[in-house]
């Protein structure tokens, strides 16, 4: 039990209700409101500035901007379109989805359910410590690990395997050496693999024991249990993790930029170097002039980026406590899963 | 109203890390000062940003410069042309740096009723780098070649073009893997400039720019991205200013001048190439394709932008100091990092610009006299 | 609350098919948890061997030097972090725990759900977003890049993870306290500040670690507020420098010894939030010990 100073004795108050208190009261509960409502009031601030400082490209090519192809910032012949951005952005989560999501569930379930007790919490602090290492990190070890490796040994080999598929060989024609966006999916999959396992592990932890143990009862082997007791109700959470590390991997930056190529390109091959719309940001900010279009032009992207970002995360929200209303525990469930988010925030 | 109890500390630490901060600020910073100053003025703390091709000399410029001034520490950011330019033009930096000189939408945008001052500083130039197995001389290369690998049109190295002009040379059939710049930058500018002067389908499809829309290759940031781009990569070409890719040690062509002389890039062609500077400054000033024998055609100056009318004493001064210090003692450092020095006559007629910096009026001469 | 099954013992009768299909089950679950701890290892092993390597007097004494002259270090780099993440700190521990004591004690209606629902999403942000809102407000108004700036833009990432934290480990704190106190006579006021929020104290410093260790890493935020200063600045109206900035630009130059403390910048920025990131967690094992 937590001992706690119990106040000096000259404090001891008396029942009369003193000036001092009558007025306390409201006023630290008013200070504390204040305060919280200054959280919603600077999220309104930056969709604000980021929407007055867009206007001015979403005026002049209104629809076009999202579906055109040429991002050109040349005087006189100043045209943006940001569809190569949204593209490279869309690839490279994805590819990082694709590799993130069974490797982050297949952890958390091992963390959840498997028997061996010692690796447990080892294994738990190891994710954690991938999700503490900053992008910046990640970039520079990407930059010059990743990349030649990708480009000397891992795509000339896909490319001459895989690539001969008809079809989807497509996707893995080598390009020649350089950042490309398979690379940027890779290091994307690391980064947002600490999330997905630590929110799958929550919502996961949150099917009551009794599934479990009926199915036991019945004879299920264990991954029985799993498939068919534990991740159904479980899905939605699992959907809802998904989302979230799909909210990171479309807003992570200074990693993506070290090893894309920065290039304009929309095409087949996953080997091909891209942009991505956090990496153009990055790289074109502070030298987009106000003479032109071109910082409207990036403070619209960013206006974008946030709004599918945040919009992610209420959806992420939806889905994981969706999960904990199934099992019936609704509100220490939902504290649950939020404070998984937490630590990897 | 109290705050709570681990607040306090937190905020008495942040307090904490700023005064050790500041308290070792006030023990020598770098490595190279020295009180070797007469006790006179000593300079303030200036942040200038923009060119990277000026980098590596700004940079040595304002660690030699503080034996001179102690105090005045001159902080230059490399972001690009485009965003030095940028900068100036939202007057958050002291001094902009560009490889370009201002365009007339960039004039238009500057403030209202602000005078300024643009001058060169150094020669330097843009050369074709490279990075091909078993290609030691220098490759001759013309303009038309070059275009038509940067449009894509020319994809290998062993591919007619190059061949024909570098008979003897074993070329191997290999891809060019072209890497431009990500960044806005001067360097592009310069070489986008004689890109479109070579080839008119350059001039039509892509044209000249801070920053364009490249047909083929990958891009890099900064000066320095590219030369790294281009040395870890088998096949890698690119462009890159001249210091850089000595320092870089990368393959560097012979680009053919306009008398039909394949002409190497060095501090003497360079040199030659500066003759036809002259004030004022205007916005197609440009040393490209210099008629003179010798010189090497895609030679480039840079170029610093100041408002002349300060109104900080001590910045304006440490301003006069550091760039007239520049334009004269300076000019001696340039050859060591690659760069070559400006015209003397020249020279002098930009010590004349900066003498037209004043602080409300009154004219800001330099500390020191110098020769 | 984590369902743990302490005893799984299969039927004998399971068949053979169903047997195998549990194993390569297992096996599945093995193999992903070895892969996802491989590039941890390799990261890990790349940035200790390489940035080992930078590790002198010089990283942490000397000032950035152009790379035509030699022993430059990361001096400005350090204390430029140490400012900027000290201002942040300054900023949004107040608002954090503010925002966290509002959703704790008095959470429970309409607005405090948006708040809450706000405090979450936004620990989503994009942090290069953080950057360029803060840039149109700050360094516009300003006229000049900053460290106050950049304080300011990691201010809007770290609020709302210390606001979600400090009211997580406030629920934690068992209800009887805060009627005891109240019993007693206390106003709400004061129950909350003297009696709940110290109960809940090592949860709120934890709050503040993972927090910072945040802040320590983020580039893009500081990329566009701070500028990057090559000398130490003690004016937190003017540029200043910042280590994972420093090393960004370092990590994209073409001279092996800018490379080099690029690598030993990593190196300090992994050890800084490694550190943070293991205390805290080791206080919040005790704090929970302490809660039961």
């Amino acid at each position: 039990m937590a001992t706690i100073g119990v106040p000096p004795h000259a404090d001891a108050p008396a029942a009369p209700l003193t000036r001092r208190r009558r007025f306390g009261d409201p006023a630290f509960r008013w200070t504390t409101l204040v305060v919280s409502v200054g959280l919603v009031v600077m999220l309104a601030l930056l969709l604000w500035v980021l929407a007055d400082g867009g206007w001015r490209a979403i005026r002049e090519f209104g629809l076009h901007f999202v579906i055109g192809r040429d991002w050109n910032p040349v005087a006189g012949r100043e045209t943006y379109g940001a569809l190569p951005f949204i593209f490279g952005t869309a690839v490279t989560s994805l590819i990082a989805m694709v590799l993130a999501m069974p490797i982050g569930v297949g952890v958390a379930l091992f963390l959840n359910e498997s028997g061996a007790g010692w690796i447990k919490n080892p294994l738990a602090v190891l994710v954690d410590l991938l999700a503490a290492i900053p992008s910046v990190v990640y970039g520079l070890w990407g930059l010059f690990v990743l990349v030649p490796l990708f480009d000397h040994t891992v795509e000339p080999w896909l490319s001459a395997s895989v690539g001969k598929v008809p079809v989807l060989g497509g996707l893995f024609r080598y390009q020649g050496p350089g950042g490309d966006m398979f690379t940027a999916g890779v290091i994307l999959a690391i980064m947002i693999l600490p999330i997905v396992t630590a929110v799958t592990r929550e919502v996961v932890s949150v099917v009551s024991t009794e599934t479990r143990e009926a199915a036991m009862a019945l004879g299920a082997t264990r991954y029985e249990t799993i498939r068919l007791g534990v991740l159904p109700t479980a899905r939605p959470g699992i959907v809802g993790a998904g989302m979230l590390g799909l909210g990171r991997a479309l807003g992570e930056t200074i990693a993506v930029a070290l090893v894309i190529g920065n290039s304009t390109n929309i095409s087949a091959s996953l080997f091909k170097s891209g942009y991505t719309i956090p990496a153009v940001i990055a790289n074109e900010f502070r030298e987009a002039t106000s003479a032109g279009v071109h910082r409207s032009a990036l403070l619209f992207l960013a206006l974008l980026l946030v709004l599918i970002a945040l919009g992610m995360a209420s959806v992420s929200r939806l889905l994981v406590r969706r999960t904990a209303r199934l099992m019936g525990d609704d509100v220490a469930a939902q504290e649950e899963a939020a404070s998984s988010t937490l630590g990897l925030a | 109203m109290k705050i709570h109890r681990f607040a306090r500390p937190a905020v008495i630490a942040a307090a904490a890390l700023t005064l050790v901060a500041a308290a070792c600020s006030n023990t020598s910073s770098t490595s190279t000062s020295s009180g070797s100053t007469s006790g006179g003025f000593q300079g303030t703390a200036l942040n200038g940003a923009g060119s990277t091709f000026a980098q590596p000399l700004y940079q040595l410029w304002s660690q030699s410069f503080l034996q001179k001034e102690p105090d005045a520490q001159i902080n230059y950011q490399p972001i690009g042309s485009g965003g030095g330019i940028e900068q100036f033009t939202a007057e958050t930096v002291d001094f902009g740096a560009t490889d370009v000189p201002l365009q007339s939408d960039e004039i238009g945008n500057l403030p209202p009723n602000q005078n300024y001052i643009e001058f060169p500083t150094a020669l330097g130039a843009v050369v074709f780098a490279y990075n091909v197995q078993g290609v030691d001389t220098p490759l001759k290369l013309d303009g038309t070649t070059i275009s038509d690998i940067f449009l894509g049109n020319i994809t290998k190295w062993n591919d007619a073009e190059i061949t024909s002009q570098n008979p003897g040379v074993n070329l191997p059939d290999e891809s060019i893997q072209v890497v431009h710049r990500s960044d806005e930058s001067g360097t592009t500018a310069v070489w986008t400039g004689w890109l479109s002067a070579e080839s008119p389908e350059w001039a039509s499809k892509v044209g000249a720019d801070k920053a364009v829309q490249w047909p083929v290759g990958t891009g890099a940031s900064g000066n320095d991205g590219v030369a790294s781009g281009i040395s870890q990569t088998d096949g890698g070409a690119g462009y890159l200013s001249y210091d850089f890719a000595v320092t870089a040690d990368l393959g560097v062509a012979d680009i053919k001048a306009p008398d039909g002389d394949y002409v190497a890039p060095s501090i003497d062609s360079i040199s030659k190439a500066g003759g036809g500077l002259t004030f004022p400054i205007k916005s197609d000033t440009t040393i490209i394709n210099s008629s003179t024998k010798g010189a090497y055609p895609v030679a480039s100056t840079t170029y610093v932008l100041i408002y002349t009318d300060q109104t900080d004493q001590s910045i304006a001064q440490t301003l006069v100091d550091f760039w007239t210090w520049s334009l004269t003692d300076g000019q001696s450092q340039t050859e060591q990092i690659n760069y070559a020095p400006l015209p003397s006559d020249f020279a002098k007629d930009a010590l004349k610009e900066v003498a037209k910096i004043n602080v409300n009026g009154t004219p800001v001469t330099p500390t020191s006299p110098t020769g | 609350m984590s369902a743990t099954v302490s005893t799984f013992e299969m039927p004998r009768t399971i068949s053979s098919q169903r047997r195998t299909k549990d194993r390569l089950f297992s096996i599945a679950l093995w193999a992903s948890v070895v892969i996802a701890l491989v590039p941890l290892l390799l990261i890990v092993y790349r940035v200790v061997r390489l940035g080992v390597a930078a590790i002198s007097v010089n990283l942490f004494a000397h000032t950035a030097l152009p790379a035509s002259l030699p022993g430059g270090g990361l001096k400005q780099a350090f204390l430029g972090t140490a400012m900027i993440v000290g201002l942040a700190i300054a900023f949004s521990v107040p608002l954090g725990v503010l925002t966290g004591i509002f959703l704790a004690e008095y959470g429970s209606g309409r607005i405090a759900a948006v708040v809450r629902f706000t405090a979450e999403i936004l620990l989503s942000i994009p942090s290069i977003v953080a950057g360029a809102f803060i840039w149109a407000l700050v360094v516009v108004a300003l006229g000049n890049f900053s460290a106050l700036a950049a304080g300011i833009a990691l201010t809007v990432l770290m609020w709302p993870i210390m606001a979600r934290a400090t009211e997580e480990v406030l629920r934690l704190v068992p209800t009887e306290l805060r009627e005891g106190g109240l019993a007693l006579g206390y106003p709400r006021w004061r129950v909350i500040m003297r009696i709940v929020l110290p109960t809940a104290g090592a949860g709120v410093f934890t709050a503040i670690m993972l927090a910072v260790a945040r802040g320590l890493g983020e580039t893009a935020p500081v990329l566009l507020t701070a500028l990057g200063n090559d000398f130490v600045s003690t004016n937190p109206l003017k540029p200043t420098d910042a280590v994972p900035l420093r090393v960004y630009n370092y990590a994209q130059s073409a001279y092996p010894a800018w490379r080099a403390l690029a690598w030993g910048g990593a190196l300090m920025l992994l050890v800084g939030v490694l550190v943070l990131s293991v205390t805290a967690r080791m206080l919040s094992i005790r704090q929970q010990r302490r809660m039961r």
